[in-house]
């Protein structure tokens, strides 16, 4: 165990440090923020991603051949830690890096990974997931989406439901069915379907937070040529579980500790300045008791993350322990949202630009935004389910 | 960068972790403490007292993190309480000891020979190491420790107290006049927690450890405490997830075994992620304070308050899923639900390192100094 790090890793942070400290805009996080509007901030995202491409930070621990930096694991790792310190902005290609991407590299074919991987880490290229359905949520394996193979397409029909920036996206896997008359695993594949092709139709969901980021995505008689097809035809279910372990993985995780801890910092940073009864809201013993304990746990989810890289380069495989990294920080976050409500007193329903709002009125969103986290990627329900089955062993 | 454990540590780990398993006694239903003895020997035979001790006196000059899984070993197997007392010293020793200290107490520590306990909580005092009321003047110490583990054994006591430069570890004979023990009446009598009472009892003129950096040394003893402790409740917790979870597989209720229901299937999978995260927290604050990270307190602050938390939840959430078999004696769960709660509240508890570890964060992240100065250097 050693959490110092090698000179080639201290190199590595320093020469990211020096180059965020260019890249990002003047005032950055103190005067200078995201744009609110949903759309303008989307194309922000794009724009910063497409700028930690140019400054050779994309595709951190992807090999080099496909455009990636060819890093390792713990170089992963610090360009979380040095994200999180320049609070920089997040990316909208998230399901092109963090899923797409991992799932190409590991089931795709040599083609596939010369066409599609360089274009996701340039982010020329942003994808979205085609997972879920009115009728297949929990129940991921009865997707109910047909693809036939006709000549050499598929003819894909069917919808798909909660698929997160289809309103950007270029691309979308998606898991359809090409064999109904097997059990249903037995007859799933896993497709790349270019969202230009005609027949799909995309009608944004509205979310609790008031944000439209997922959709409902319809396939009507879609055309999917043939060498779109991730593996092979009806083994579908065994990529889907890849890119699900990556879903739930420790690079998801860390990223999104990221802003976790930013948002924890300026919940601590705003508590300093806020008098509630005659004192600073952060010299409330209560508070100070449950804000310990929120530090703590966005730590674990850090040092969770951590560990599990150093599982992955001793040779473990990648898997249900996917599941145990996704509920911690799921629930973890829930807390740090819920005492940030708490901690700000009795002025914590006031959001947005209302003079009255603490900190922005920004940790209202998040709070609202994180009701979702429990739920997708599989629910904690199916999480739990997969912990106690496939780690604890427990009967089905 | 590398979070994970060397061969060499696992395999001193599972080492401990067997020779325990044969010691059948230590985990009676009964609160006797016929145990105790043989098990200490035992270990004293394997060598693992003397791991810790630098080689210049004769031992493996292992650092706290190498004896990491070996801890979780002692803790799932609750062994002697007191083992924890003789390694912690052996690394305090080691690091702030005078030379004349070293050598006389390190071999005889090493051989198992020496038995020192900790001698720290006292009434009327939160959890702050420094902040106690035992004084030493004129080379005379008096004052009246509580909670010393295996104190009517002890050959040693290391007593935090205010000397005349501040608050100091100071090393007593158990032999001394003036030194008076009374067991105590409490949850978990296999502990063979006492109170020790000092009535100024004459020093040795070299007691103090770490003269100089006394502070410093009781620091390092508390902090040593604490993660070594947080070792200690993750094994708890592991040992009591795996009883339930092998009663929820093999237990049969309205036809199925009761794993199969999710109403316990999901409580042990909370469980175990909550396990999984405590020793995140705990192995990184046992490598924190191996090494003398800069944000040593803060992580095993970190590491004891959140496996406290942890264990505790493990302890109860077992016995509610071993059902009415969870309350009976002969089951013996109880006795590690005693001893957690014991390991809970000694080196600090939860309420009071998670303060610490507010103050640390406030100080280190957002500059602002502590609004109280627990801070003993």
């Amino acid at each position: 165990m050693d959490f110092n790090y090698t000179p080639e890793e201290s190199a590595f942070r320093a020469e990211l440090r020096a180059w965020l400290a260019d890249a990002l805009p003047k005032g950055w996080g103190d005067t200078v923020f995201e744009p609110e509007d949903e759309h303008e901030r989307a194309m922000f995202r794009l724009d910063w991603e497409r700028k930690l491409h140019a400054g050779g930070w994309s595709g951190i621990n992807w090999p080099k051949e496909y455009g990636g930096r060819g890093a390792t694991l713990i170089e992963r790792g610090i360009f979380a830690e040095e994200m999180a310190r320049a609070s920089a902005p997040e990316g909208i290609n998230i399901i092109g890096h963090n899923l797409a991407g991992p799932t190409i590299l590991a089931h795709g074919s040599e083609a596939q990974k010369q066409r599609f991987l360089p274009p996701i880490i340039s982010s020329d290229e942003i994808w979205c997931q085609g997972f879920s359905e009115p009728n297949a949520g929990s129940d991921l394996a009865s997707v109910r989406t047909r693809a036939e193979l006709v000549g050499d397409k598929f003819i894909v029909n069917g919808q798909k439901i909660w698929t997160s920036y289809a309103q950007y996206a270029q691309w979308c896997f998606a898991l359809v069915r090409t064999n109904p008359d097997v059990p249903k695993h037995r007859g799933l594949s896993f497709l790349l379907i270019d969202m230009r092709s005609p027949g799909i139709t995309i009608r944004p969901l509205r979310q609790i937070s008031g944000e439209s980021e997922f959709n409902e995505t319809f396939f009507d008689n879609v055309e999917v040529p043939v060498e779109n097809v991730v593996g092979a035809v009806n083994e579908g279910w065994k990529i889907a579980m890849t890119t699900l372990a990556y879903e739930r993985g420790p690079e998801d995780a860390l990223g999104r500790q990221v802003r976790f801890k930013q948002e924890l910092d300026k919940l601590v940073a705003t508590l300093c300045q806020t008098t509630q009864g005659g004192r600073a809201a952060i010299d409330n013993p209560a508070i100070r008791q449950r804000l310990a304990r929120a530090i703590t746990e966005i730590e674990i989810v850090r040092l969770n993350a951590l560990r599990s890289f150093s599982r992955y380069l001793d040779g473990a495989d990648r898997g249900a322990d996917a599941s145990m990294t996704k509920l911690y920080w799921s629930h973890a976050a829930q807390r740090m949202y819920e005492l940030a409500m708490d901690a700000l007193g009795p002025v914590a329903p006031i959001s947005g630009h209302d003079p009255a709002a603490l900190a922005l009125g920004r940790f209202q969103l998040s709070w609202l935004q994180s009701k979702a986290f429990t739920i997708y990627s599989g629910s904690s329900e199916i999480q739990r389910n997969i912990i106690g089955e496939r780690v604890l062993g427990l009967p089905r | 960068m590398y979070f994970a454990f060397d061969e060499d540590q696992k395999s001193l780990g599972d080492t401990v972790a067997r020779l325990l398993a044969d010691q059948d006694g230590l985990r009676a239903p009964d609160l006797g403490r016929d145990a105790v003895d043989p098990a200490r020997t035992a270990l004293a035979e394997l060598g693992l007292f003397a791991m810790m001790v630098p080689e210049e006196q004769g031992g493996a000059g292992l650092k706290a993190v190498d004896l990491a899984l070996s801890l979780e070993a002692l803790g799932g197997a609750l062994a002697p309480a007191a083992v924890l007392d003789t390694l912690l010293l052996s690394e305090v020793l080691g690091s702030h000891g005078t030379a004349a200290q070293r050598d006389a107490f390190l071999p005889p520590l090493a051989a198992g020979e020496l038995r020192v306990s900790v001698a720290l909580s006292e009434k009327g005092c939160d959890d702050a190491p420094h902040a106690v009321l035992a004084r030493v003047s004129d080379g005379r110490l008096t004052g009246t420790k509580l909670l010393v583990r295996e104190a009517a054994d002890a050959t040693h006591f290391a007593v935090a107290a205010q000397g005349p430069a501040g608050p100091g570890l100071f090393l007593v004979s158990a032999k001394a006049a003036g030194v008076s023990i009374r067991a105590h009446q409490d949850i978990d009598p296999t502990s063979g927690l006492g109170a020790v009472t000092f009535d100024d009892v004459v020093l040795d003129p070299d007691a103090l450890v770490g003269a100089g950096h006394s502070a410093a040394a009781v620091e390092r003893l508390f902090d040593g405490g604490a993660a070594m402790s947080a070792c200690l409740q993750l094994g708890i917790a592991a040992r009591m997830l795996d009883s339930a979870v092998e009663y929820a597989r093999t237990r049969v209720q309205f036809g199925k075994p009761i794993g199969s229901f999710q109403a316990l299937k999901h409580r042990c999978a909370d469980l175990a992620v909550a396990l999984e995260a405590a020793r995140s927290a705990t192995y990184y604050g046992i490598w924190a304070y191996s090494e003398d990270a800069p944000d040593r307190a803060r992580a095993v602050s970190m590491a004891k308050a959140y496996a406290g938390e942890v264990v505790r939840e493990v302890c109860n959430e077992a016995i509610q899923i071993h059902g009415g078999m969870g309350f009976t004696w002969e089951l013996g769960l109880h006795r590690y639900l005693r001893r957690a709660k014991v390991i809970e509240h000694a080196f600090g508890a939860a309420i009071w390192h998670n303060e610490r570890i507010l103050i640390e964060t406030l100080r280190d992240e957002f500059g602002q100094d502590a609004t109280v100065d627990w801070k003993v250097a």
